[in-house]
Order: structure tokens, then C-alpha cells, then sequence
């Protein structure tokens, strides 16, 4: 039997294996069959392009060309790992958010600063530990100003009002207010109907008055605080140096995060972008959390595409 | 080395600067916290759902509260999410436009910005004036 060396196995961008210097034994009958398995920084930018074709963004001048470039980044390993491909995505997103400023969701910009983070990485030398720090920045970033806003700046939502009125009044969270807020339908639309606004300076004789059962109201304060603590986790658990935290919580706090808060908040395109950046901090040991992030992100569009507290409620209606 | 340090802070510094902007536009131009890149989302009920534009046009012989026209949805959107001048401006110009293309006449655009707040026990709502933006016509 000979034993050679092999310094790539195809040439790096060029294919999908690209393993490091590595021996094999030449006509070695017990040789390994299983296909090299990809880098963790490949999984990060494939979920990232996938997240592209599931919610289309952007005018006409930009959309087409997001989906092109999303499509030929899966298609190639070498699109995927190009800093002019990830910078075209980046630059299109940009115009995307200042074709209709103010009105693009948080998550568009953030998904703006990770495609440019990419770029970034892929022209840098150890591209893989310039992708997870930018990663853990943005995303920990992303996270205090949330909880900033949350805790300091807004004026209803520590004091409950802002669940209390959202349960009752979006019609996203209308399900869930009814199978665990404990509401029956003609509640809700009484609801709703109170809470209709009135043109400035008028007031009704007999305002009709809101029905918040218990259990709803406890829905209401456990979701305030609930989000609170989450996402302070996750932005202590990025900022602060793994010495003290340990990276392994990180991740348990963002798979926690997106595996608790997607199930109710109506932006899975947030949650498949903060799961495709958290598979951007793992490297070649972590095969459990690689499983589990790519789990979550399979969860997420599940959360997405099946109306489960409304068959919840039929179920529970017989 | 330092170069190296430089590129991977500077999307985390963009995200600081553009956040950090946004918190001074809502409490300078009262841009909703919803948007804007500040991270704000899902943290209060000052969004679209509970902010508008009301449009009142007149002219000799006319005063008339219009409902907000398909065509300039947009307009008033980006209007009540960022209640500026010039995104005021814009949907006054839209509705003069607009008003010409049916060619009725209009000599000033009165618009109103509100939004509606919540009582802390009783969660009734009231929709409060918050800015008027008038704009005569050229």
C-alpha cells in the first residue's frame, strides 16, 4: 500500500471539497466512502442564500437580480465564495432599504451589514474567524439595541400594554391569543371592536369596556418579560469574551431565541437570518450544533408555512 | 494586521452608526421606532397600525377631507412612519397632482399627522394630533 499527500483536493472556490492537506491510501480498501464534509462558513453563506429565495425583496431593479445571484451562489461553490458576489447582494440590499426609506423591516438591514460582513471575510486572510467575529458582533448588536428599546426608550411595552393591545388587535397573534390567552372568539371581536380608534377629540357615551381574562393577561407579562431576558441573553452571550460565558451558550441562547420566538412573531425571514449567521460562528468540531442550527432553520420555515394555533383551536373545537 | 481588525469591525460599526441615527430620528423627527434600522420592532405601539397622515384639500368654493388614494399609499406610509417635511411634502405634491389629473382645483393641502396612544389600565385608545404640515399651492 502507498501513502501520498494531498495539498487540495480541488482548488479552493473552485469546488465543493476543499480539504486542507490530508494522506490517503492509494487502492486502500477500507478508505473512507463518505464525502468530505462542508465548512461551516459554506453552510452559513448557502443558508444565507437560501434565506434570499424564501422572502423576495426589494422594486423590480433589485429583486430579479437578488434571486440570479442567490440562485447561482447554490448552484456554485464558487459564486457562494466570491467577496464581488456577496458585495453585489449587499449593494442591492442597500438600494433596496433607500428605494422606500423608511418603510424596509429591521432584519433587511441587518441582512444589508451580513452580506458586506461576508464580502469583508471573503477578501481577508483566516476568513472563517473574520466571519464568526463579524457574526457575533452584529448579531450581539442587533440584540442591545433591541433590548434598548424594549427596556429604555419605549414607553408601553415594560409596563405590558404593548402585548396586551398586540394579542387583541394583530390578527397574527389573534391564534395564539385564544388557545393560550384562553379568549373565545366572540371575546376577541369585542375586543377588537373596543379598541377601535376614534377620530381625534371623540368619545363614545358608553365606552364599551376590554375583556382580559387571566390567563391572558399572564400570555401578556410572561411575553414582555420573556423577550426581555432572551434577548438580553443572546447580547451578553455574543458581546462578552467566551472566557466567561462559554461559546457553547451562545448558541444555546440564539437556537433558543429562534426556536421560541419564531413560533409566534410572524418574521421567519429574521429568524433563517439569525440562524444562517450563528452556523457563521461554528467551526469544524461543532458537528452537533451545525445539525442543530440547519434543524432550526427547518423549524423556522415549518413555523412559517403551518398555521398551528389555528389547528390547534379546530382540534380543540372538534 | 490592523487592517485585517478594521475590515471585520466595519459592519458592526455601520449597524452602530445607522441604529444610532435611527434613535435620534425618532426623537427628533418622530420616526417610528418600528423602522429604520434600530432595531425597535415588536417594542412599542407607536408603528403604522396606530399612526396616519389625514389629508384635507381646498380651494374658492371647497374644503374636503380626502381618504387616502391607492396611488399615493406609499407616499403617506414612508409620511406617517417619518412625519419630515419633505416626506409631508411629497404627499401634499402627490395630492396636487393628483387633484390636477382630475382636474379639480386646489389652492392649499392641509395634512395631519396623529397617532394614537393607549391607556395604561383601560387600553382605550385616542388618536392624538401630533404635527400639521401646510402646503400652498405654487
Amino acid at each position: 500500500m502507498r501513502t501520498i499527500a494531498l495539498r487540495e483536493l480541488a482548488s479552493p472556490g473552485r469546488g465543493w471539497t476543499t480539504a486542507p492537506a490530508a494522506t490517503v491510501d492509494v487502492d486502500a480498501p477500507e478508505r473512507d466512502p463518505r464525502p468530505a464534509r462542508l465548512p461551516a462558513r459554506d453552510i452559513a453563506l448557502c443558508l444565507t442564500a437560501i434565506a434570499l429565495l424564501l422572502r423576495p425583496m426589494g422594486p423590480w431593479f433589485v429583486r430579479p437580480a437578488i434571486l440570479a445571484v442567490a440562485v447561482l451562489m447554490i448552484l456554485s461553490p464558487a459564486m457562494l465564495r466570491s467577496a464581488w458576489a456577496w458585495s453585489a447582494i449587499a449593494a442591492m440590499v442597500a438600494v433596496r432599504i433607500a428605494d422606500d426609506w423608511p418603510l424596509a423591516d429591521n432584519h433587511v438591514y441587518l441582512l444589508g451589514y451580513w452580506a458586506f460582513a461576508i464580502a469583508l471575510s471573503l477578501r481577508t486572510p483566516g476568513s472563517e474567524a473574520a466571519l464568526a467575529f463579524s457574526s457575533r458582533w452584529l448579531i450581539g448588536l442587533a440584540f442591545v439595541f433591541a433590548v434598548l428599546w424594549k427596556v429604555m426608550l419605549s414607553p408601553d411595552f415594560l409596563d405590558g400594554r404593548f402585548f396586551r393591545v398586540t394579542l387583541l388587535t394583530d390578527p397574527r397573534f389573534g391564534d395564539a391569543a385564544q388557545l393560550i390567552g384562553g379568549l373565545s372568539s366572540e371575546q376577541l371581536a369585542a375586543n377588537r371592536n373596543a379598541l377601535q380608534l376614534l377620530p381625534a377629540g371623540a368619545e363614545l357615551l358608553e365606552p364599551p369596556s376590554i375583556d382580559e381574562p387571566t390567563r391572558l393577561r399572564l400570555l401578556a407579562t410572561v411575553a414582555t418579560w420573556g423577550i426581555v431576558v432572551l434577548e438580553s441573553a443572546v447580547a451578553l452571550a455574543m458581546l462578552l469574551p467566551a472566557s466567561i460565558v462559554g461559546s457553547s451558550f451562545r448558541h444555546v441562547a440564539l437556537l433558543l431565541f429562534c426556536g421560541t420566538t419564531y413560533l409566534f412573531a410572524p418574521v421567519a425571514g429574521f429568524g433563517w437570518l439569525l440562524l444562517a449567521m450563528g452556523v457563521g460562528q461554528l467551526d469544524e468540531t461543532h458537528v452537533g450544533l451545525r445539525r442543530a442550527y440547519v434543524a432550526a432553520f427547518l423549524i423556522v420555515i415549518f413555523y412559517g408555512e403551518i398555521p398551528w394555533a389555528e389547528l390547534a383551536l379546530g382540534t380543540g373545537r372538534g | 494586521m490592523a487592517r485585517v481588525r478594521a475590515m471585520k469591525m466595519l459592519a458592526p460599526a455601520l449597524l452602530i452608526v445607522v441604529a444610532s441615527t435611527q434613535i435620534a430620528l425618532s426623537r427628533t423627527l418622530d420616526l417610528t421606532p418600528w423602522k429604520g434600522g434600530g432595531f425597535g420592532m415588536f417594542s412599542t405601539l407607536d408603528h403604522a397600525g396606530y399612526r396616519g397622515v389625514d389629508i384635507v384639500v381646498d380651494a374658492p368654493d371647497r374644503s374636503e377631507a380626502l381618504q387616502v388614494p391607492a396611488s399615493i399609499e406609499l407616499a403617506v406610509a414612508r409620511a406617517a412612519a417619518c412625519p419630515a417635511d419633505w416626506t409631508l411634502r411629497a404627499v401634499a405634491e402627490a395630492v396636487v397632482a393628483r387633484e390636477r389629473r382630475y382636474q379639480r382645483p386646489v389652492s392649499r393641502v392641509t395634512l395631519t399627522f396623529w397617532r394614537a396612544d393607549f391607556d395604561r389600565a383601560t387600553l382605550r385608545p385616542s388618536e392624538r394630533p401630533a404635527r400639521s404640515f401646510v402646503y400652498d399651492v405654487p
